[in-house]
């Protein structure tokens, strides 16, 4: 089976993320054995940030990478196992708050796709990208 | 939360530019004091910017900046130069001589901003745990420990009060955080200044609008902490600790600043045992947007020196604007600290649109849950809006000058 990255690689639409996560030097961690949990957002959500904000960011490799791990959990969380939870914590350390479970919604992100099963994890896709706070 | 007035409009984008200028200063000042004077026991001289920090290059403003953003200069405003150069009294003195003279930049307020977001430490958790962390703590030894190297006198008494100097390098770390904020505000207010002037802002949701574009375009700057002795640079908090502009800067200045900072001293007495003063530190209300701005210049507080420094730097159209209205030029302080208020209020605005945008939903958004969500959200924000001392309530009427 195809890790994380792999997936995100080979799927259409989430050139933005995979381009972030290079810049940010995450690749190595996101095809370690994990497992991991990653909200996906896919080209639309990182489009619909103000001009400049993805090109600052990838700029700054660390605090880019900050943001990506808010997008991170440890663990192998499906959909049914999110449902029973009001909130999950990020590898970057803030808590990602689940609003609603049906349909799911990842703080302000809906969840488009949800279980893509990958070798060290599970991926959900969303339409937005989501921030610290 | 400003009404949407061509006069409000005219008052906000004119005192952004009085303000920028002196600011064009502050950050420049802030960070040659935490990255060059440190620890300097009798920093007497740490207003008296060098060179190098003059020069310096905004990194997000003009032709030399590595990621621009904003279409301004990068280097020194030409007005600040030349304030700096003439002062208030129009002479070319030596710059000792109007710095003895009070002749100058008041850069205590800028330090009175550092020393709110300091000393409330409950609003920046991340970055103030990295304060107290081991490798914090490692890297400022080693900094100390160069910055004093053959200084028998002040590495002993290192040795015997080392938690004396740690405090000193964290507020120092304050006055860096500070000073790479405002590197990014200056440019957005001087740019905002020049759009105005071109007749490119509509109306106060124009203005709005670029400030929430501008916040979250500078979002992921780095907020790091870096000391030179010399030629060699000490990373006492390195950019890859992944501390950003929005997280670690903005938003606990604005809660510092904005809403909270401490009762100014000198304006009237608070007696805390009749709970004048609020019991619980995240309560405090004696920012801007509460602030009584009548009792100006007494005894030096923050404002009054921030009124002085705006002043230098007005625009004419709001020059002629305070002559027009109340005692004129008598009471142009007031006026335009009252402007500085609307003008805040419009920053605010701006602020909580930012967080709206980035934690919740589309002004628009089809589902009345998101509308739900947004409302509880804007319902909260503005519970610290509707206290008596907040001023939202006078900045939407004409006649509060």
């Amino acid at each position: 089976m195809s890790t994380i990255v792999d997936i995100a690689v080979s799927t259409p639409g989430f050139e933005t993320l995979v381009a972030a996560v290079q810049a940010a030097s995450l690749v190595e961690t996101l095809q370690s054995e994990g497992p991991f949990t990653v909200f996906a957002p896919n080209d639309d959500a990182f489009a619909k940030l103000p001009p400049n904000t993805v090109n600052n960011l990838v700029q700054n490799p660390p605090q880019l990478g900050r943001i990506l791990c808010y997008h991170v959990v440890s663990g192998r969380w499906d959909q049914q196992r999110l449902s029973e939870f009001s909130q999950v914590m990020s590898v970057e350390g803030s808590p990602i708050p689940i609003r609603s479970h049906s349909p799911l919604e990842i703080k302000n992100a809906s969840v488009i796709a949800a279980d893509i099963e990958a070798s060290n994890g599970i991926i959900h896709v969303i339409d937005t990208v989501i921030l610290m706070g | 939360m400003l009404p949407d007035t061509p006069e409000n409009l005219m008052q906000i984008i004119g005192i952004y530019k009085a303000y920028a200028v002196p600011m064009d200063f502050y950050w420049r000042d802030l960070l040659y004091i935490g990255e060059r004077v440190f620890l300097q026991p009798l920093p007497m001289f740490k207003y008296l910017i060098s060179q190098e920090y003059l020069d310096r290059h905004n990194t997000y403003s003009g032709e030399r900046s590595p990621l621009r953003i904003w279409r301004g200069r990068g280097e020194t405003h030409p007005e600040l130069l030349e304030f700096m150069a003439k002062g208030e009294t129009g002479r070319r003195l030596p710059r000792l001589l109007h710095h003895l003279w009070h002749d100058r930049v008041n850069m205590e307020f800028a330090e009175a901003c550092m020393q709110a977001m300091f000393w409330h430490t409950d609003i920046n958790p991340t970055f103030n745990e990295y304060l107290y962390s081991d490798a914090y703590k490692a890297a400022a030894d080693v900094a100390i420990k160069a910055y004093f190297k053959g200084n028998w006198a002040m590495l002993g008494l290192y040795k015997l009060f080392p938690d004396m100097f740690l405090e000193q390098v964290r507020q120092m770390s304050y006055y860096a955080n500070l000073g790479l904020f405002w590197e990014v505000m200056a440019p957005v207010f001087f740019e905002m200044s020049d759009i105005y002037d071109e007749g490119g802002f509509k109306g106060v949701p124009d203005a709005m609008d670029f400030l929430v574009n501008g916040i979250f375009a500078v979002a992921g700057r780095p907020i790091y902490h870096h000391v030179y002795v010399g030629d060699e640079c000490f990373e006492i908090i390195p950019k890859s600790a992944g501390f950003t502009w929005l997280y670690e800067a903005a938003l606990p200045y604005v809660e510092a600043v904005f809403y909270r900072t401490a009762p100014f001293r000198g304006t009237k007495s608070y007696d805390a045992q009749v709970h004048q003063v609020p019991d619980d530190q995240s309560d405090f209300h004696y920012g801007i947007l509460y602030a009584d701005v009548f009792p100006v210049g007494s005894a030096g507080i923050p404002p009054t020196l921030l009124m002085q420094d705006m002043l230098h730097f007005l625009p004419p159209y709001l020059q002629e604007y305070y002559l027009q209205h109340c005692r004129g030029e008598d009471d142009q302080l007031i006026q335009l600290v009252i402007t500085f208020q609307r003008s805040f209020y419009n920053v605010t605005s701006a602020v909580i649109q930012s967080l709206r945008a980035a934690l919740y939903y589309l002004l628009d958004d089809p589902n009345p849950e998101h509308l739900m969500a947004n409302r509880r959200f804007f319902e909260a924000q503005m519970d610290r809006l509707t206290r008596p001392e907040a001023r939202l309530q006078a900045i939407q009427t004409d006649s509060y000058r």
